[in-house]
């Protein structure tokens, strides 16, 4: 995986050099090509000249920033690299905060951190097991993508992640949506059969959890199709839509009786 | 307020009515158009036949999976839209998580979860209440907008945020990603060193506050350019020498010496490998020869 972006990552007066990489990826299991029906050959994607319709090469193509209409300042990746920030190549942490100050609802990409070169093993290790000893993250602001982003670091494994945050005006306020909620406890005679529930069904985190069905489905009818190529169609399954508003099923007594089968479940096993 | 999706959440056979509403939105930003150097014109982007070179419409662009060199299965639109399992309209909860053992690598999109009526308000509010006492959060299953999701659910606030999560295959594993950093243990003066710096630096952060100085940094370069002044060169950063670390390290935490620093660097580097108390601070190339 090729580092998405190099820079430094930087304490008070310690500086290293690191990269990062996306934790995520677009790529499917079943990696698919475009193809035009008519001729069933492969499509691809090229760049042409709005106005003269001729195919532009990699090389011709430049970011242009439009000073009137139709009228571009060109702007080069190098010309760029000098804009006055430096957070475009530095990661400077600031300031550190408890571990779960920053709501979740705030995470915009995740990348790993890495040292990109021997020299920075070290200091790198410093600023990452340091973090680990105090419990804390660390807070800063890096340019990705020509946007400055605020980014929070934390320590994971050997390495660091590297979170880039939502802007404040990219998350909804929640009051507008929360508003019909009741103020107040749910009914604490609820409560501890939703504490034994979730007690019982509590797993540890496993990849397995996030499995697609349907790269496994997608795969399966691949290989129908291959095998005879002539029988097509696939059944569409439906599943039973649940349905609450025929009978008003108590609560307690639902949960009641899912425990009581999860119990017996459990018994069954031993 | 219109909702993405309306259906039902279901945990131990309780079954309530709840809508989902995107708690996040992109904002906008300066954008480039991508220009031809040699024209000046924009550039669009065209889907060409490979053989013919002709430009194809949208509707005769299907998938194909290669099976043999130049030979593809064509799945159709519908075939792929089959191959979703239809869940109805249920998020359905099938484990529990410790909200500590959640790898957040894989989330997603955050949206917030809302009962739909008022008869859904009793166990909406049993689940909230009962995944914050527990500090779980809850797994569902749900087919949103015709993809197979998986969703993680924990109580926020009054409320709950369903975060659709990354399938296994999207996210890179943190292993992997960190397998070529050295295994260094910090300790001794070092790490004291640095905790210390980071308790100078601990303090509250809002990413409310926070404003995002690119777009003004960019007019300015924009300005200077149109202006045809030439464009300032950024000094590059220098990355601190491991032998330099130590020294570093102290000046951060202002107990080191700034006039002797280079010297008194290298000084303690060789004097410390004497000291069994100081073990922790030795180069990374020694300890990195030994394990």
């Amino acid at each position: 995986m090729p580092a998405y972006w190099r820079g430094y990552l930087k304490l008070s007066l310690v500086t290293c050099p690191i990269e990062l990489t996306p934790a995520t990826s677009e790529s499917e299991k079943v990696r698919f090509h475009t193809i035009n029906k008519v001729t069933g050959n492969r499509i691809a994607s090229r760049y042409v000249d709005a106005v003269t319709g001729k195919e532009v090469e990699e090389d011709d193509e430049v970011k242009g920033y439009e000073r009137g209409e139709n009228a571009f300042l060109f702007l080069e990746d190098e010309e760029l690299e000098n804009v006055a920030l430096d957070s475009v190549k530095t990661v400077n942490v600031e300031k550190f905060v408890a571990r779960d100050s920053v709501e979740w609802i705030w995470l915009e990409s995740p990348y790993y951190v890495t040292p990109s070169d021997p020299v920075g093993e070290e200091a790198f290790a410093v600023i990452r097991d340091a973090m680990s000893a105090s419990g804390k993250i660390g807070v800063s602001r890096v340019v990705l993508g020509r946007r400055e982003r605020a980014c929070i670091l934390m320590p994971r494994d050997k390495g660091i992640v590297l979170w880039t945050l939502k802007f404040g005006d990219e998350v909804r306020p929640e009051d507008e949506y929360f508003s019909s909620i009741p103020d107040g406890k749910a009914d604490p005679e609820l409560k501890p059969l939703i504490g034994r529930l979730i007690k019982a069904q509590t797993q540890p985190w496993s990849p397995a959890l996030v499995a697609d069905p349907v790269q496994a489905n997608l795969l399966a009818l691949i290989e129908e199709k291959k095998k005879a190529l002539r029988r097509k169609k696939v059944a569409r399954k439906k599943e039973a839509v649940p349905d609450p508003g025929g009978k008003v099923v108590s609560i307690m007594d639902a949960l009641r009786q899912s425990l009581e089968q999860s119990n017996s479940r459990k018994a069954g096993s031993r | 307020m219109r909702a993405q999706w309306k259906g039902f959440l279901s945990f131990g056979g309780v079954s309530c009515a709840v809508s989902l509403y995107t708690a996040s939105s992109a904002s906008d930003r300066i954008s480039f158009a991508t220009v031809n150097r040699a024209t000046g014109n924009r550039v669009r982007r065209e889907y060409v036949d490979t053989e013919t070179g002709k430009p194809v419409d949208k509707g005769d662009q299907v998938k194909g999976f290669e099976i043999d060199n130049g030979q593809y299965v064509i799945l159709t639109p519908e075939e792929v839209g089959a191959a979703v399992p239809d869940s109805g309209k249920t998020l359905s909860v099938e484990a529990f998580i410790d909200c500590k053992a959640i790898e957040d690598t894989y989330f997603d999109k955050p949206y917030y979860l809302v009962p739909s009526d008022r008869t859904a308000i009793d166990a909406y509010m049993a689940i909230r209440d009962g995944l914050r006492e527990a500090k779980t959060a809850a797994i569902a299953k749900a087919t949103l907008f015709r993809r197979a999701r998986t969703v993680l659910i924990r109580a926020h606030g009054k409320g709950l945020i369903a975060t659709t999560l990354n399938h296994d295959y999207e996210v890179r594993s943190a292993k992997a990603a960190f397998e070529n950093v050295p295994t260094l243990k910090i300790g001794g003066e070092m790490l004291d060193l640095a905790k210390h710096i980071i308790s100078t630096k601990a303090g509250e952060f809002d990413p409310r506050e926070f404003h995002d100085r690119y777009d003004a940094a960019l007019s300015a370069l924009v300005k200077a350019k149109l202006e045809g002044r030439s464009l300032p060169k950024r000094k590059a950063p220098v990355a601190s020498r491991p032998d330099d670390l130590l020294q570093a390290l102290r000046l951060s935490a202002g107990v080191g010496s700034p006039k002797t620093a280079p010297a008194a660097a290298n000084a303690n580097a060789g004097a410390r490998r004497h000291k069994p108390a100081a073990r922790s601070s030795e180069t990374a190339a020694s300890r990195r020869r030994a394990s």
